[in-house]
């Protein structure tokens, strides 16, 4: 078989997983070349990644909601809410911001537990147990900006997460101008992804499974590695790595191996796939449903630190419609509305499809009814092409 | 798999009654399956077998009647108190997380760990993937890797994959629910294949099937459940035809001799 067979095959056979990456390149160049570069400069690519950072937690959390076949509409208000609860924290009852973090990861972990509660124990359908809590966040979000409006919040700290970078190592004389940390993080990230891939090829080596040809198997390593490359090289230039991109990261790096690695994930998909099953295996879907809801209420309170961190400020609107946003870039990024089926990394690449667009479009000044339909169009798209090429399975 | 004599009962069953409301499904059923034993159990739609088997394997608890295993009387309180026990069950649908691959689904609920972190087990992928393999050589099935999605295999496959987790962890005794119920017939073949291999390798096994001619098959002895009642209990023997009319007799109750005329006027009464 010549290359581009091979080339053909593979993408074929991985159409649904490769489709997302391509829409996203497609969307990068395209938008670059509109803008005359003003896309992929270092500034907008910084700002768009701030700016999807908050949307993407979320996103992440609501994959695994969707794989085990629930869905949470509360995350919005309730990230809203719980970044007023920070701002309050430090504005009124003087908490540093070591306490507050913990203190509003906290309470949405609780948060996560109420809802976990409702859909595990009194059998509510999840769409309706969190339409609940949408209602009473946003109600809860109203009632606390009330006296205050908008709360301003001071603490620097507090506000570098949402708009500040990562410092540099002092003293390195060569290259300057460049973030010497940020290259150094993306070179070690590439030699981990390097030696990770070929590790994982010898050990498939030894079965009779399917492996990539090796001039495939190249190209995926020179393209993966010219990608990372690249934005390490465009963030260097720049101020570095923003501690959004680090939270991100941390959270994507967590849940990757959560669901990769672990029982647990095992599990989370099993329940996804076939609960009845899952439960005669022994699996408690109860408890598997309290953690996967109990972590999207940790995301939604890492969401609002982001956004509020992000404005400097808890508004009396934060976190309206990002439950939507979240459960669109799940979908885009191939999440199964069936269960059981989508990964946390093509959330990811979902938010920033949709994130991207948006940027774009702002950049080349398009009427925002026209980007809801142009987003909404690429929504639709995402999810009949992933439903045609289930089907053709 | 058991090294016990052939000949000693594995399970006992004694004195079962379930009722569900008004509807009594079992009204005192005995039942003993030896060591490596086949048995085969059949009765008409709403005879007591699956009610039977579901208080066998833990999903049903009875209001009356002791289960033993191996001599030993037992309380299953869920089905995991009967796995743990030796008690797998091969359910109908298969019981299989279709988006998982067949080592995963082997594996299901009882995931090799690697290491433990906190609460977090981390799991061991290829120790998983090495033993599925050799459990699937060990029964002859014939699936080109493990790492293949269940969602990707034929009926006969994935009703294959069920029967290998059920004896993944030293069974000692699997229940098939209507094991070939849903396959073609060159699937059925490798199914009732599959079923005496896993005698050859000393499995005891209890098979519920409407399809009389497997049971005749594979089974060394059947019992006939009609309206929550044991009515037959025989060795499986003679030419087919002949077992096929005497079993279809007491399956629609034109025949009722069993334990004599005392009992059948009992269970007329009843």
């Amino acid at each position: 078989m010549s290359f581009i067979d091979h080339g053909k095959k593979q993408l074929r056979g991985n159409i649904r997983e490769y489709g997302m990456y391509i829409a996203l390149f497609v969307i990068v160049v395209g938008f670059s070349i509109a803008t005359d570069g003003v896309f992929i400069s270092s500034r907008n690519i910084v700002n768009l990644v701030n700016q999807t950072g908050y949307i993407a937690v979320l996103a992440v959390g609501m994959t695994l909601v969707i794989v085990i076949r629930h869905i949470d509409l509360s995350v919005g208000y309730l990230s809203g809410f719980l970044g007023a609860v920070a701002a309050i924290a430090m504005v009124s009852w003087d908490l540093p911001v070591s306490a507050t973090i913990p203190l509003v990861l906290g309470l949405g972990i609780l948060a996560g537990l109420l809802s976990g509660f409702l859909v595990a124990k009194m059998e509510i359908p999840a769409f309706v147990a969190t339409l609940a809590g949408w209602l009473g966040y946003r109600g809860a979000l109203q009632l606390s900006t009330r006296g205050t409006g908008t709360i301003i919040i001071p603490d620097d700290a507090f506000n570098a997460i949402g708009n500040g970078f990562v410092p540099d190592i002092p003293g390195i004389g060569i290259l300057p101008g460049v973030h010497h940390l940020t290259l150094i993080l993306g070179f070690l990230g590439i030699v981990l992804f390097l030696v990770s891939e070929i590790n994982a090829r010898r050990k498939l080596q030894g079965y009779e499974s399917e492996i990539l040809p090796m001039e495939m198997f190249i190209l995926k390593l020179v393209f993966v590695t010219a990608l990372v490359g690249g934005i390490t090289w465009i963030l260097a230039g720049y101020q570095g790595l923003s501690w959004t991109a680090v939270v991100v990261l941390i959270v994507i790096i967590v849940y990757q191996f959560i669901t990769t690695k672990t029982v647990l994930g095992r599990h989370i998909y099993a329940v996804g796939g076939n609960p009845e099953a899952a439960e005669l295996s022994g699996i408690s879907v109860k408890r598997l449903t309290y953690a996967v809801f109990g972590s999207m209420g940790m995301l939604s309170a890492l969401s609002g630190i982001l956004f509020a961190s992000r404005l400097r400020s808890a508004t009396t609107t934060a976190g309206q419609l990002f439950e939507l946003d979240a459960i669109a870039a799940a979908f885009v990024g191939g999440v199964s509305a069936a269960g059981g089926v989508g990964k946390v990394v093509g959330s990811l690449i979902g938010a920033f499809v949709m994130s991207s667009l948006s940027s774009g479009m702002n950049l080349m000044g398009m009427d925002i009814s026209y980007q809801y339909i142009v987003r909404a169009t690429v929504l639709a798209a995402a999810v009949i092409f992933d439903v045609a090429t289930r089907k053709r399975e | 798999m058991n090294s016990v004599a052939v000949g000693t009962a594995v399970v006992e069953l004694r004195n079962i009654n379930k009722s569900f409301g008004a509807v009594q499904a079992l009204r005192g059923v005995d039942l003993v399956l030896r060591h490596n034993e086949v048995l085969g159990l059949v009765g008409d739609n709403a005879a007591g077998k699956s009610t039977l088997m579901k208080v066998l394997s833990g999903a049903y608890i009875p209001e009356e009647g002791d289960i033993f295993i191996e001599g030993k009387k037992t309380h299953f309180a869920s089905p995991m108190d009967a796995r743990r026990q030796g008690i797998e069950m091969v359910y109908q649908d298969f019981a299989l997380a279709n988006n998982l691959d067949v080592a995963a689904n082997v594996f299901l609920g009882r995931e090799a760990v690697r290491t433990q972190l906190g609460p977090i087990a981390v799991m061991d992928n290829r120790r998983m993937e090495v033993e599925a393999q050799k459990l699937l050589n060990r029964l002859k099935i014939d699936i080109s890797s493990v790492r293949l999605k269940v969602e990707r295999l034929s009926g006969g496959q994935r009703q294959a994959v069920a029967i290998a987790r059920a004896t993944a962890f030293d069974a000692k005794v699997i229940i098939m629910d209507e094991p070939t119920a849903a396959l073609s017939v060159a699937a059925i073949g490798k199914v009732l294949d599959l079923v005496r291999e896993l005698k050859a390798l000393g499995s005891s096994i209890i098979i519920i099937s409407h399809r009389l001619e497997d049971i005749y098959q594979v089974s060394d002895r059947m019992i006939v459940l009609r309206h929550g009642l044991k009515v037959s209990d025989t060795p499986v023997e003679g030419d087919i035809h002949e077992f096929r009319e005497r079993v279809v007799a007491y399956i629609v109750g034109a025949r009722d001799d069993f334990g004599g005329r005392a009992a059948a006027d009992k269970r007329q009464e009843a």
